[in-house]
């Protein structure tokens, strides 16, 4: 096959994600491209958590979609809950063990799932235990069932190696790996370069997983190839695996970020995990640092102490989501007023309030484009998939220190987690502007109001004082109330903005993708762009189609925009957001004055799928229908 | 020649005639003098409130930031260029009513900050309602009713929380004051100095009389020793300086109650995980050349080489 789609499923704690990154690995070492979201309670051990993943043989995917061609399962609750997602002729693997578990006997499963399930198997003439799905999915559904006896697989193990029996369970997440790589037709080289990746120093646990691919491939043989993928034919002789949150902060160490704050919270402390461990590195007797991580009391702690770290002159940044970004608004209105260069780096997760802390959500933009009091410049740049992440993650330090203003990097909990194969990043490509700075003297004024940009100099350089202050203030900082000052320095804040559209290039601005003369356009943003590529892709035969992927969502880039949708009529416009309200199409409104009534929307945590986005667009261009929400995905 | 600097701003001090603030002001501005610190390598970070303005008055930098904050401020200013002198200004409201959170958190860290806390007993830039130290049942005048929450004891709360440097001053004691803000300056690690600070506007139970009568001095006790000399005697000076803390109202002690130097400060425990630290930090780190960052291809893809997958052909 060109591409296969893939379900690993198991309890909270089993290890898939570990198996996401040894697998990732190993199908890029041949040359397959991979992407894969990671759903998960928000729970350590125990709920039901799965990797939803693509491999292709022929690029880089970029969406995911349904059905799948594969469902891997470590328990029985994964076969209750995706067995509806494997197409015909697909398979299903699982654990001979779990066979007569009754859907009443998994306590992990939340009753309205329960019912909902036994609601629809009972609608099959199906009885909710694992034996009689999957002699449903095998006689009904044609779908190969493909059992192996995980017991006496890891027992086989356990005593070859002499391992602790209540080690057991880790290698649970090797086992669905080797079965993965054994019914796709992936050689054993290539599995074991994943464990030797994922595993390194603990050359044990490499020598382990190895010695249990050999077992399930004893067990398994006979399937060996049955859902072959194809011989990739992508040509990359690299390519990079990371998730969204990896490729941030890779890409803030490239940017020369010097202090990062943060306090923990879903889904963005990984970010700073993976920035602390290069928090000082050498490389040809160059010194990449120190990086001062700094995990805070509280994330306005971790704002007001990175505005810190940037007024004595670091490039400096912080990471976190809705909740945290609520209680950082203060100091963003500080940053605001003192024209501190600060990059907030946003992943929206479900809210309101705690909402669906592990999920993933684009209901933040009217949050992250309005939110705090007063007026001020800030500037809202979100990415539409891994490589614009790295990319934007550096130019939005550019653009904080060139303008002196915060930037939001709004991103989301579906980049945060997916992980994906992409090109090695061309770090020639790659500028770094710190903007106008001065070490002028004993009469530095710092909010000079002869520019929109006052030249800055560090707290801390030779010779110059300075005052900042969130209150109004003159050129040096001090507080001053005059009608007058304040006119004139509310003024320059705020005007700094025009001077952002102008100067921003018409790439960081937005993605324009397809037919350059449409039917008709769809409007998104963030992780929208894969699945609306797709599609646009997917329905070129029959419709054309462009994309639009907005990426400077504050200042709104109103000329281009309109320059790009002016020979398309409003109603030839659909918007689409992971959010209730699609909320896009309110900004574009109050910008531009266009009024997209066309929407997609999706809120219940998981990502637009290929399949459901595909159906939407058709729904809305062939049905007349305006308003489509969607819920695929468990 | 030795240079002398200016440490006063031009600008009119628009504190209340009589208040404590003045004297707090005179005694760091002499205490900055003394030591000859240098105004571009100093930054003093206030919080919001009266106390807040002092930013401005003192010719050293001045980052006046929000309520509660100057904290976590102060603490970034000061990793990214351990090079500087920090002192944080903030009031009681500030710093252990909306702020507290902050307080511990230094504390625990023992950056090398100093922390001087404008103590009145009331908030004052908001016409006087209760704060933190304002004891149980006390009414001052704007009060409707007597005070109906608890102080908490700030000493203490210092003390528990890690700080290194312990001390209460009072405005209007401008040597003794002043004397104290330069041992804060120079002790290593996180200090903090409670300073009692009459507000004649707002407060008129804690006023400059009531301190006159009940003040002493710790120091007039010569076998009083707050100084952790050897690192197994900091467990009793400790409580020692828990038990001082507790004296309140007839009698109120000013003075060091606690320092300890054998606690590793933040910026040392940084320099043991982050090589070439203080020496090379955020503030001076190279980080691009040319408008380029400073990495290579060959070298970023070295450094993120977990990251890179070579594709076997």
């Amino acid at each position: 096959m060109k591409e296969i789609g893939i379900i690993l499923g198991g309890p909270q704690g089993a290890g898939l994600e570990t198996s996401m990154a040894v697998l990732g690995r190993a199908l890029a070492r041949k040359g397959y491209g991979v992407i894969a979201d990671r759903e998960y309670f928000s729970n350590i051990t125990g709920r039901h958590s799965y990797i939803h993943m693509l491999i292709s043989s022929t690029r880089l995917p970029r969406s995911l979609r349904y059905p799948v061609e594969i469902l891997a399962s470590i328990d029985a609750e994964t076969i209750f809950t995706h067995f509806d997602d494997v197409v015909e002729k697909g398979v299903v693997i699982y654990d001979e063990n779990q066979l007569n578990k009754n859907i009443d006997n998994i306590p992990s499963i939340e009753d309205y799932t329960r019912e909902k399930i036994k609601t629809k198997l009972a609608k099959l003439g199906v009885s909710p235990v694992i034996k009689n799905v999957v002699d449903y999915l095998e006689k009904e559904r044609n779908i190969k069932p493909i059992e192996i006896d995980f017991t006496y697989i890891i027992k086989l193990l356990t005593q070859r190696f002499k391992i602790d029996p209540r080690q057991a369970s880790r290698y649970v997440s090797g086992l669905i790996v080797s079965a993965v790589s054994i019914v796709i037709g992936l050689e054993e080289k290539f599995v074991k370069y994943g464990f030797e990746q994922q595993f390194r120093e603990r050359r044990y646990l490499i020598e382990h997983n190895i010695a249990l691919y050999e077992l399930v491939n004893d067990s398994i043989a006979r399937f060996r190839n049955i859902v072959k993928i194809d011989e990739p034919k992508i040509g990359l002789n690299k390519l990079m695996i990371v998730t969204g949150n990896d490729v941030v902060a890779i890409a803030k160490i490239v940017a020369g970020v010097r202090y990062q704050s943060y306090y923990p919270i879903t889904p963005a402390a990984d970010e700073s995990f993976t920035i602390e461990k290069y928090e000082y590195n050498e490389v040809n007797g160059k010194a990449v640092g120190p990086i001062v991580v700094m995990q805070t009391e509280d994330e306005i702690a971790a704002i007001c102490s990175a505005i810190g770290a940037s007024l004595s002159g670091s490039r400096s940044s912080t990471a976190t989501s809705g909740p945290g970004f609520d209680l950082m608004v203060e100091g963003l209105s500080f940053a605001g007023a003192n024209e501190v260069p600060v990059v907030i780096t946003y992943y929206q997760r479900g809210g309101p309030s705690t909402g669906q802390p592990t999920r993933g959500s684009q209901s933040d933009l009217m949050n992250a484009v309005f939110a705090a009091h007063g007026e001020f410049t800030r500037v809202v740049l979100s990415s539409g998939d891994h490589v614009e992440a790295f990319y934007d993650t550096i130019e939005a330090f550019n653009i904080a220190e060139k303008y002196q203003v915060p930037v939001i990097h709004l991103l989301d909990k579906f980049l945060a987690n997916t992980i994906a194969s992409i090109p090695v990043p061309d770090i020639d490509k790659v500028r770094i502007d710190r903007g106008k700075i001065v070490f002028n003297g004993p009469s530095y004024k710092r909010f000079d109001l002869s520019n929109l940009i006052s030249p800055r100099a560090y707290l801390g350089s030779d010779n110059i004082v300075m005052w900042y202050s969130g209150d109004e203030h003159d050129e040096y900082g001090h507080i001053v109330e005059d009608p007058e000052n304040r006119l004139k320095m509310y003024s320059k804040r705020i005007e700094k903005m025009k001077l952002i559209l102008e100067e921003t290039p018409l790439d960081i601005k937005m993605g324009i993708y397809g037919d350059k003369n449409p039917d008709y356009v769809i409007i998104g943003w963030g992780s929208v762009k894969g699945v609306a590529l797709d599609t646009i892709e997917t329905l070129s035969s029959k419709l054309r189609l462009r994309y639009i992927n907005m990426k400077l969502l504050w200042p709104f880039p109103r000329k281009e925009f309109l320059e790009i949708v002016k020979d398309t009529p409003s109603e030839r416009i659909i918007a689409v957001e992971h959010s209730y309200g699609v909320n896009i199409a309110s900004l574009i409104a109050m910008a531009t004055g266009v009024t997209v009534t066309k929407k997609i929307a999706k809120f219940t945590g998981r990502p637009i799928t290929l399949n459901e986005m595909i159906e939407a667009v058709e729904r809305i261009i062939f049905k007349n229908e305006r308003h489509v929400v969607l819920s695929y995905g468990a | 020649m030795e240079h002398r600097y200016e440490y006063k701003t031009s600008l009119w001090v628009d504190w209340c005639p009589g208040c404590g603030n003045f004297g707090i002001l005179t005694a760091v501005v002499k205490a900055f003098e003394e030591l000859g610190l240098d105004p571009s390598k100093t930054v003093i970070v206030s919080g919001i409130g009266c106390s807040g303005k002092i930013a401005h008055f003192v010719n050293v930098n001045g980052v006046h930031t929000l309520h509660g904050r100057a904290i976590p401020f102060a603490m970034g200013i000061k990793l990214a260029n351990p090079e500087l002198t920090v002192v944080v200004h903030g009031g009681d409201g500030d710093l252990l009513g909306i702020g507290a959170g902050h307080f511990v958190a230094l504390g625990r860290r023992n950056l090398d900050i100093v922390v001087i806390m404008h103590n009145n007993g009331v908030y004052g830039l908001t016409k006087g309602q209760a704060s933190p130290t304002l004891p149980l049942g006390v009414k001052t005048k704007a009060l409707a009713k007597p005070n109906i929450q608890q102080a908490v004891n700030p000493i203490l709360l210092a003390l528990a929380s890690g700080y290194t440097f312990v001390a209460r001053g009072y405005a209007f004691e401008g040597t003794h004051l002043k004397n104290l803000i330069k041992m804060a300056i120079k002790h290593r690690g996180a200090a903090f100095i409670d300073v009692l600070q009459p507000c004649v506007t707002f407060n008129d139970v804690f006023t400059a009389e009531f301190y006159r009568k009940t003040i002493y001095k710790l120091d007039e006790d010569p076998s009083w020793d707050p100084v952790v000399r050897k690192p197994e005697e900091a467990r009793e000076k400790l409580l020692n300086a828990i038990e001082r803390s507790l004296e309140w109202g007839d009698r109120i002690p000013i003075g060091i109650f606690y320092v300890n130097e054998y606690v590793s400060t933040f910026e040392e425990r940084l320099s043991k995980r982050l090589y070439r630290y203080p020496d090379t930090n955020p503030s001076n780190a190279v980080i691009e050349m040319n408008g380029k960052p400073i990495l290579s291809q060959q070298e970023f893809e070295e450094i993120f080489k977990d990251y890179i997958v070579n594709v076997e052909i």
